[in-house]
């Protein structure tokens, strides 16, 4: 009990607990659903998620002044790349956050002629340009650490290209790239933070691709990815070391 | 700046709660008014979706009330002791009667009778802001007696008599005295100040739904936008919150 207490004194636990019950409630529905479950319960399932979505808009109203806050702060980390994809993400972020509350305007009848398809793609944009600023950052740390790894075990490397180029080019390629392989393991493996923060990106990313119409999947795998990112997103809150720094 | 407070998500209730109150304010002040109906519409819309957003951020509430109600029996003084566990078990009641509500709002559970989980919640409520303002008189009457306590020996250990001292303790002798002893009291203890008057302000609600005291929605809402602020005001600057 007082786990909980301390848990959701922390800003954003609950709505991360919400967001992990309304893909929960995404899922549910699309697999009662292929199962062929009653309309009426299908029903109810699709308002609580409703009703859980526009509750977390509502929480949200704040977040966009957070997340320009965020961008400032990252002007003034060191390396430049870093410095690009933090800030530009979280500009994005807060343009979503924007969108996001105007739709909420929209949503409680505040705005009753607004076209809320339109600012629905619209927020759903930006919160994809956000997730692809995200994963590049990810996929630049990933760079730099097996770099890093890879200079590391050079001696041995040089050994192994010797002997390889007895082989033919097709092995060659297949060798060099079973070797990028497990070296990307070896650096995720002992990076936990980027590791949760990987899966967590590549996971939210499928949502705006099937709303977007990019890529389309179903609601199942919609609300499976929502779900996933959320829980991992919960481990970050309780245990404020996977997080990834800055 | 408190609604950016990275640290603590009460601060954004308090602005819905706030922000709930006010727009029922408003539009009971705007109900007279020919040409608003849109405003009011508005205003209700905005107060009715506050009010469904917090009943959901509301639902994990009945743990923060039963840890508080096991803290409080921990408390040395008896008063205090009783009337805030009576208070946060009575809480920890109202917190179950609203998640019922919720399910029923959302139509997980159509079958509910509203009306009747809606009294005794707001009974459970009542209940509670009673106790509260039981620890609260308590408080207030002993810090009073310590007052005057203290006033009696400053007064017979001076060795001259102040003009001002003459004239608030001997020449407004007999009715107005306790009144002057409870605003120097009160005055010298705003944590105690602020939250009499919190409890006071939400007590309107309750004594209007149960019947008790039929006041109108303009009342209501300006007395929950004053324990708002209050509530705001004791977020942000913590020496403000009455400690037990």
């Amino acid at each position: 009990m007082d786990f909980w207490v301390q848990f959701s004194a922390q800003s954003q636990a609950k709505e991360r607990v919400f967001r992990a019950a309304q893909y929960a409630c995404t899922l549910l529905g699309y697999t009662l659903q292929k199962n062929g479950a009653s309309a009426d319960f299908l029903a109810r399932i699709k308002q609580l998620e409703a009703h859980m979505s526009l509750g977390r808009k509502l929480f949200r109203l704040g977040n966009s002044a957070d997340a320009l806050e965020s961008a400032k702060r990252a002007i003034h980390l060191s390396d430049v790349v870093l410095r690009f994809c933090i800030t530009v993400s979280n500009l994005n972020r807060a343009m979503y956050f924007a969108c996001d509350n105007i739709l909420w305007a929209g949503k409680s009848g505040l705005l009753p002629h607004m076209d809320q398809e339109k600012w629905s793609q619209r927020s759903f944009r930006y919160y994809f340009f956000a997730l692809i600023l995200n994963l590049s950052r990810d996929a630049y740390e990933i760079r730099l650490l097996m770099e890093r790894e890879a200079c590391g075990k050079r001696p041995k490397g040089s050994e192994t290209r010797h002997a390889l180029r007895a082989d033919s080019s097709l092995q060659h390629l297949v060798l060099r790239l079973k070797v990028q392989l497990h070296l990307l393991g070896h650096v995720l493996r002992s990076n936990p933070p980027l590791l949760v923060d990987v899966v967590k990106n590549a996971c939210d990313i499928f949502i705006p691709l099937d709303k977007l119409g990019l890529y389309k999947t179903n609601q199942g795998f919609v609300g499976l990815c929502g779900l996933t990112s959320s829980i991992l997103s919960i481990l970050t809150i309780v245990h404020p070391w996977l997080k990834l720094k800055p | 700046m408190v609604l950016v407070s990275p640290v603590n998500h009460f601060p954004h209730f308090f602005h819905s709660r706030a922000i709930q109150h006010t727009c029922m304010l408003l539009s009971y002040l705007l109900e007279r008014k020919a040409d608003k109906e849109m405003v009011i519409m508005k205003l209700k819309k905005l107060e009715s979706s506050m009010r469904s957003g917090r009943k959901l951020f509301r639902l994990g509430n009945m743990v923060h009330a039963m840890v508080a109600a096991r803290r409080t029996t921990q408390l040395p003084d008896l008063v205090p002791r009783l009337c805030l566990t009576a208070s946060n078990l009575s809480r920890v009641l109202y917190f179950i009667c609203d998640t019922v509500l919720w399910v029923k709002s959302v139509g997980l559970i159509p079958d509910i009778d509203k009306q009747k989980w809606r009294n005794w919640a707001t009974k459970c409520y009542y209940y509670s802001l009673l106790m509260n303002l039981t620890r609260d008189l308590y408080e207030i009457s002993w810090r009073m007696e310590q007052e005057a306590q203290r006033e009696k020996a400053r007064k017979e250990n001076s060795s001259h008599c102040d003009e001002q001292d003459q004239d608030l303790f001997s020449f407004h002798a007999g009715g107005l005295q306790p009144f002057l002893l409870l605003y120097h009291t009160l005055r010298k203890h705003p944590p105690l100040l602020l939250d009499t008057m919190k409890n006071l302000c939400d007590l309107s609600s309750p004594l209007d739904q149960l019947g008790i005291y039929k006041t109108n929605p303009g009342v209501i809402g300006l007395c929950g936008l004053l324990s708002s602020l209050v509530g705001i005001l004791t977020v942000a600057s913590p020496l403000m919150k009455l400690k037990h």
